[in-house]
């Protein structure tokens, strides 16, 4: 094995480390964000669809619960965080790994 | 005259005999009329000594003529079933009862009543092609009013939700990274299609409320029915509704000028102040009074609705399209 071989294994080992140092630094954690925006953003739109689930009367109930049953999945994911969810600020705070 | 005539007033001010009388007016003048009752205590199966359902069927003895009386209640059961339907259809059997748990509560809200009525009114007024002239009997003046007030907030709202939706997808999309599959994708979200499909609907119902149809508004002359006269007309104003005009129903007929005695001077009495209240209805309402109709003895039916068609002193013909 030449020189110029083992320098060539040694910097694609570093290439592919530092492409995973980067994915899991930086472009991993954001669209991780992007994600759990997203899940945040479901979350007000399922809230807003029933808040009935919570108590609170809605104008719309009779109209968003047509809605229900194509919404098995976020349905289910959104009772998950709603009572997982410790407060606003655990949720929040969670994406920083701290 | 405007296809959609509402009747509205007070409890008990007579708002399912005029809107009758009219449905028979317009029926004599040749046009293919619907008389539509969305008051839970209906009446129209009195009046006319006939009972009608949930769909239209034609009056007995009067050619041209049909009636209706909306039943809420058989509406918010329909839409359960029926919400229950595509749920078994969709959902897998662990989430069944989680979701079923919740359509059951949103059948039960207060606001489940007025929007199965608020549903079958613009079913009403969508598949009306075959009348000319459709007169709704409505409930008394609350109620309704809200009803009318429906469309635009709840167009309001399902956009609100819609453009949520729209985001989360949106996000959902940019966050799917490389070969992953996003969580939802834009394209034929069942979600998006049905709310949007709901906001067309209240669109229409709005659109309609505004441009094709007049509301004559039932008086008695007496105080406490002209204010909530007053306060109705202002309502419907604000929501850009049209007043065609007042109808003042049950005027105490006058005795014979020779006539004395307790029931005479107790008549003329009632009268005067009778008088006093047209008066006052003439000059502070912008709106024309458009029939004045005297205290019957016995019920308002058959022939008597015929009388009372003709003290209407409200247009029976239909709108020349423009």
């Amino acid at each position: 094995m030449t020189l110029a071989d083992r320098i060539g294994d040694y910097r694609e080992a570093l290439a592919e480390w530092l492409r995973g140092f980067y994915h899991g630094l930086i472009s991993h954690p954001a669209y991780e964000k992007i994600e759990q925006e997203a899940e945040d953003q479901e979350d007000a739109f399922m809230l807003a669809c029933f808040p009935e689930a919570f108590g609170i009367p809605s104008p719309v109930s009779y109209y968003t619960a047509e809605l229900l049953p194509y919404l098995e999945d976020e349905f289910e994911a959104w009772e998950r965080r709603m009572w997982d969810r410790g407060s606003l600020l655990e949720r929040k705070g969670h994406q920083y790994h701290f | 005259m405007r296809k959609f005539v509402f009747f509205g007033g007070k409890g008990g001010v007579g708002k399912t005999t005029l809107s009758s009388a009219y449905g028979v007016k317009c029926a004599r003048a040749g046009l293919e009329t619907l008389v539509v009752s969305t008051d839970p205590a209906h009446s129209t199966s009195d009046v006319f000594d006939q009972e009608f359902g949930n769909d239209p069927r034609s009056v007995e003895g009067v050619e041209n003529l049909s009636a209706m009386e909306v039943d809420p209640d058989s509406e918010v059961e329909r839409h359960l079933m029926e919400t229950k339907r595509a749920m078994s259809s969709q959902v897998s059997p662990a989430m069944v009862n989680e979701i079923d748990r919740q359509i059951e509560m949103a059948h039960q809200t207060p606001g489940a009543y007025e929007s199965a009525l608020m549903d079958r009114f613009i079913e009403v007024m969508q598949s009306a092609e075959e009348f000319d002239r459709v007169v709704f009997d409505t409930s008394p003046t609350g109620g309704t009013l809200r009803l009318l007030s429906l469309p635009d907030l709840l167009e309001g709202w399902i956009d609100r939700l819609a453009h949520k939706r729209e985001k989360s997808i949106d996000l959902y999309e940019k966050a799917a990274i490389g070969n992953n599959e996003p969580r939802r994708v834009m394209d034929g979200d069942p979600i998006l299609a049905r709310l949007r499909g709901r906001k067309e609907r209240f669109e229409f119902a709005g659109e309609t409320l505004r441009e094709s149809s007049t509301f004559f508004l039932v008086v008695n002359p007496d105080e406490l029915s002209l204010r909530e006269t007053r306060r109705a007309a202002d309502d419907l104003e604000s929501y850009g509704l049209t007043v065609g005009g007042l109808a003042v129903n049950r005027l105490t007929p006058e005795p014979e000028p020779h006539e004395e005695g307790r029931g005479a001077r107790f008549l003329r009495d009632r009268v005067a102040t009778e008088r006093e209240r047209l008066r006052e209805l003439r000059e502070s309402f912008d709106y024309p009074v458009v029939a004045e109709i005297a205290t019957r003895v016995s019920e308002v039916k058959g022939d008597f609705l015929e009388e009372v068609a003709a003290e209407l002193d409200i247009d029976a013909t239909a709108e020349r399209p423009a």
